[in-house]
């Protein structure tokens, strides 16, 4: 049984003929389900869980990477099948699976490809995606048997599904058990102390960050503020359908 | 105003097994790797890699390295295991015993320590 998850953006009159297609296609595929409508004042994992233990085998969010975001946590670990039918923007997500936008992405869903992904964990909340940190300048403790410290002020950022920002050939892939971890610091060089950034890469399977102050943690698009931070993976608890463009 | 200048380098991404520690950062413990290991950076404790090792002109590195494959360009201060090649470059620096099968020492290169060869494998 088909579940579809309507991001409340998508009531919208601009998405209305869109929307109408893409119900008239999945109908056509066989492939018609119950909607559920998100809403303010609705708790949407509480209503996907509930569509879940009723017998929901297949939940297809319908919207944005946000909307995805939304529901990734309540589906990881379950029985049940996360899709995605892309409407609106941002939809990098739905790139990374090669699903592509509006209608097209019925047919991808009728294809059913199903890959079976991580997520990553990071004090006890599932990401998809990954988890940037901004100015990271703190101790990262990696599988807990030796620690990286940054010399001046960088980045950093933990990959499970996620393109690399300066080659976007180059996608993580979230099928390895490990986690793509980037630093990226500034080195001066030369006389006029021109700054080249150094890109350091670990595949890891569990890191710590801890920090004196509080700093923002970035996962999936949601901010974290603290100065712990146990960052795992859960390896294969995630099935999602892909199409035959998915970039891992 | 010169220092605000940025530019990225063009350093190999990742292909998921390897691990790249670059200039600008300090690894501190026991460094272990299933994979291909690039330091350019620093590193105190152990460093012990099931494959190659690549060690820039850069990197500093104050630890007994383990490794079935090695080239070292930069500093390093401690024993060197290597199962089979080692080979040392022009800049590089040995403070340490060397064990390895076989060995490659570029003109310039510096080895202060005992050096033994030709044996089966090294113990891990």
């Amino acid at each position: 049984m088909y579940c579809y998850i309507y991001d409340e953006f998508t009531q919208d009159k601009r998405y209305e003929k869109e929307l109408l297609e893409i119900e008239n296609r999945l109908t056509d595929l066989g492939l018609a389900g119950k909607t559920v409508r998100m809403a303010l004042f609705r708790n949407v994992q509480e209503m996907v869980r509930d569509e879940i233990r009723r017998g929901a085998k297949s939940v297809i969010a319908v919207g944005n990477d946000e909307t995805l975001h939304k529901v990734i946590d309540v589906v990881s670990g379950t029985d049940a099948v996360l899709g995605i039918i892309p409407l609106g923007s941002p939809n990098a997500l739905a790139k990374l699976l090669g699903v592509p936008e509006g209608v097209a992405a019925c047919d991808v869903l009728s294809a059913r490809i199903v890959e079976t992904i991580d997520a990553g964990i990071v004090n006890g909340k599932r990401f998809l995606t990954s988890l940037s940190v901004a100015n990271f300048r703190s101790e990262l403790t990696c599988d807990g048997l030796y620690r990286i410290t940054p010399d001046v002020s960088g980045s950093l950022e933990v990959r499970n599904l996620a393109e690399d920002e300066y080659n976007t050939e180059h996608v993580s892939d979230p099928t390895d058990g490990r986690l793509e971890t980037v630093i990226r610091v500034g080195v001066k060089q030369g006389w006029f102390g021109r700054r080249i950034m150094r890109e350091s890469i670990l595949p890891l399977t569990q890191l710590a960050i801890r920090s004196e102050k509080p700093i923002a943690v970035v996962a999936d698009g949601e901010e974290m503020m603290g100065t712990r931070f146990d960052i795992g993976i859960e390896e294969g608890v995630m099935r999602v359908i892909s199409g035959r463009g998915r970039k891992f | 105003m010169f220092n605000r200048r940025e530019e990225t380098n063009h350093m190999p991404s990742s292909n998921g097994q390897e691990t790249i520690i670059a200039q600008g950062v300090k690894v501190e413990g026991d460094f272990t790797s299933s994979g291909d290991v690039v330091i350019d950076g620093e590193v105190s404790g152990s460093i012990q890699t099931a494959a190659s090792l690549r060690v820039g002109d850069t990197a500093k590195i104050t630890a007994d390295v383990t490794a079935a494959v090695a080239v070292i360009a930069g500093v390093v201060q401690g024993n060197v295991k290597v199962a089979e090649r080692l080979e040392l470059l022009e800049t590089s620096v040995v403070d340490g015993d060397i064990t390895c099968r076989v060995l490659s020492v570029a003109p310039g290169a510096r080895i202060n320590g005992r050096v033994e060869m030709g044996t089966e494998k090294t113990e891990d």
